[in-house]
């Protein structure tokens, strides 16, 4: 469970999941080393500074999916979520022209209570955690159109340009990449030490042995569902401090972007997994990626096949790495192995 | 008779007729034959859809590459006949073929690496879309075949043609769900895993088929839909996701798990294109045809759980069965 903590056997550095950490870095070098002897400009700070921009919403996306992720749900919702969030945004700066103090704290809250909607519908109801976010996705992302009319908002603030646009240290690093790894400390301390993201890893890894050992499953799962959509809102207010000129159409493509960072990352899609590094990784890895097919001239109609192929080639990795892990251990027991085998015992 | 009245769509089917007649009252437009056939026309599409998702959803997985799957057909069938001036015949042949390998690719992944539909369908559906987008260079075709433009297009004063495939693809599904030997078997694997396992049924063999058959349902939708666009572009099936979850739930499926109601797809898709037509015609903004699905889902499936037993774990619930044993102790 810890990052970067497992066995470094042989090939697992490469396949994701507990040694993904090392594994992502090794392949973001091999990228940039391609990329750069490719094509020309690929480590230019310009380009460097967009990959950033870019990779740290992604990264703040991929925790978001990560949150129910490891309470062995999914939220299909972030782009829902994150239209719902830009639109408020735009809303309070724009047309109530509301001070930045005051609107950022009202669009996390606005998150937040989008996503606890959804949990408490999903906690009611008993349904999938797949069906209540479906559902949510469109109701959201439709809402927010219908409520603005598909209008635009453009964002004059000050200090959110220079969040998104200024520079940090050096002209290639944008103050979002501070964010981001914020959020991921913010999330390592969460799960590594507090009781709470325990709690989560617990009911994720096995919801009934969770319940039995008296962890209060429901409070779980309404936070789990209430700090992804914080970090949602967080995503979308990045989002708008480098786009500034938003709209509710915003959030659209953000499902894929949330599960290729969470699933690249190595958290485990059957819960009680997560590594917080990884997702960070998965991020750059994914968006350096992106640019660099950009850098030497792939059309941009070609951009959307490496996007599914790499969700791909990580999932079929991860699972690869998780059967040879799983015929290794299976004699001794594992204790912290043990955690994840239930789930996986069940198909035959 | 009784029987009819019982299952799940018909006072839906109902509700829908009902509101249609007053709606025919109030507003001139919404009765006219013209009005109808847009409706039926969108219906014939959507339920196509549904079908696609559904057959999956009976053995308890999910495909997210429907979409994917009919953009790719799409821009085969367009390609192939455009570009490469095969015959309409040879194209959809084609196309249908690459839709049955494209479903017969996420089934052996899923299969083969034990992993959830769910995931294996989302980059999958992604990489087929891209790969539409790419070999297209995201130009639609725009030669139709005129066949499929009068398949498309074509009507009789409210009947659109489209209705005849749609309905030929209900009675089929849900023939061959009741019937065919691989159908039961099918039902089986949704309905009880372990049972199935049990008595000698094949879940992987059942995966394989229920995906392979949703890859050909969505290369037939995209078939049907090229007409009425009169365009054959990638984007096709972009934005069905939705909707190929909302036709079979708000038709009843999988809520008691290995069942798959052919028919009440059908009802629901003509539900779904209806309220669709009846937002616009009220010249209600068309984004709240979107938000309107996401609430028809819930309503229906929160009204199928008010009105019936659920029967054990199955995809939309979360292990019910668990739930109250552990209550208990």
């Amino acid at each position: 469970m810890p990052i970067a903590g497992g066995r470094f056997g042989r090939l697992d550095v490469v396949f994701g999941g507990q040694t993904s950490a090392f594994g992502l870095v090794l392949l973001i070098g091999l990228t940039w080393t391609a990329f750069t002897l490719a094509g020309s400009g690929f480590l230019s700070s310009f380009n460097l500074f967009s990959i950033g921009q870019l990779a740290a919403r992604d990264a703040v996306l991929g925790m978001a999916q990560a949150m129910l992720v490891v309470a062995a749900r999914m939220n299909l919702a972030v782009g829902g979520i994150g239209a719902v969030c830009t639109s408020l945004l735009g809303f309070l700066l724009v047309s109530v022209a509301a001070p930045l103090w005051l609107a950022v704290p009202l669009v996390c809250a606005g998150g937040v209570l989008a996503a606890l909607l959804m949990g408490w519908v999903e906690l009611t109801t008993g349904l999938s955690s797949f069906v209540v976010t479906l559902a949510f996705l469109s109701v959201y992302a439709g809402g927010a159109l219908l409520v603005t009319g598909g209008r635009q908002f453009q964002i004059t603030s000050q200090a959110l340009t220079v969040l998104g646009s200024g520079t940090l240290l050096s002209p290639a690093l944008c103050p979002l990449v501070a964010v981001a790894i914020a959020c991921g400390m913010v999330c390592w301390l969460l799960y590594f030490r507090s009781s709470l993201g325990w709690k989560m890893l617990a009911v994720g890894a096995n919801e009934r042995a969770a319940r039995v050992s008296g962890i209060n499953v429901p409070w779980v799962v309404l936070a789990a569902y209430g700090l992804s959509g914080l970090l949602c809102a967080i995503a979308a207010i990045m989002n708008a401090s480098y786009e500034l000129n938003v709209n509710a159409g915003f959030g659209a493509d953000w499902l894929l972007p949330s599960f290729i960072a969470a699933v690249l990352g190595g958290v485990a899609l059957t819960g009680g997994e997560v590594s917080v590094a990884g997702i960070l990784l998965a991020a750059l890895f994914y968006d350096s990626l992106q640019s660099g097919l950009t850098i030497i001239n792939v059309p941009s109609y070609w951009i959307e096949l490496p996007q599914g192929l790499v969700l791909l080639v990580a999932v079929l990795l991860d699972q690869l790495r998780r059967r040879r892990a799983r015929s290794r251990h299976r004699a001794p027991a594992v204790g912290a192995q043990a955690a994840a085998e239930p789930e996986a015992a069940v198909s035959p | 008779m009784r029987r009819l009245l019982s299952t799940q769509w018909a006072p839906l089917l109902a509700a829908t007729i009902l509101a249609g007649i007053v709606l025919g009252f109030v507003t001139r437009q919404f009765g006219t034959a013209f009005n109808i056939y847009t409706i039926l026309q969108t219906a014939a599409i959507y339920a196509a859809i549904g079908l696609a998702q559904m057959v999956v959803l009976a053995v308890a997985d999910m495909s997210l590459a429907v979409g994917g799957i009919a953009g790719l057909v799409t821009i085969t069938v367009g390609g192939l006949y455009d570009a490469q001036h095969c015959s309409v015949a040879a194209a959809v042949a084609a196309g249908l073929g690459l839709g049955l390998a494209c479903g017969l690719v996420n089934g052996l992944i899923i299969v083969g690496m034990n992993l959830s539909g769910f995931i294996v369908t989302l980059a999958t559906g992604t990489a087929f879309t891209g790969i539409a987008y790419g070999i297209t260079s995201a130009i639609p075709y725009s030669t139709i075949p005129p066949a499929l433009v009068s398949l498309g297009q074509g009507r009789v004063s409210f009947f659109s043609f489209l209705l005849l495939p749609a309905i030929a693809l209900t009675i089929a599904v849900g023939a061959g769900f009741r019937w065919l030997p691989i159908g039961r078997s099918l039902l089986a694997v949704g309905g009880n895993r372990e049972a199935a396992l049990l008595s000698g049924i094949s879940r992987a063999r059942a995966i394989v088929v229920a995906h392979a058959a949703s890859g050909l349902l969505a290369g037939i939708t995209a078939v049907m839909y090229i007409g009425v666009l009169r365009s054959a572009t990638p984007a096709t099936g972009s934005d069905w996701l939705i909707i190929s979850f909302a036709v079979p739930i708000i038709g009843g499926t999988a809520l008691v798990g290995g069942e798959a109601p052919a028919m009440g797809c059908f009802v629901a898709a003509l539900v779904l294109a209806a309220i669709n037509d009846v937002l616009i015609v009220l010249n209600v903004n068309t984004e709240a045809v979107q938000m309107a699905e996401g609430l028809l889902i819930f309503a229906a499936v929160i009204s199928g759980k008010l009105g019936q037993r659920i029967h054990g774990p199955s995809l939309m619930w979360r292990k019910p069965a668990a739930r109250g044993r552990v209550r208990a102790s």
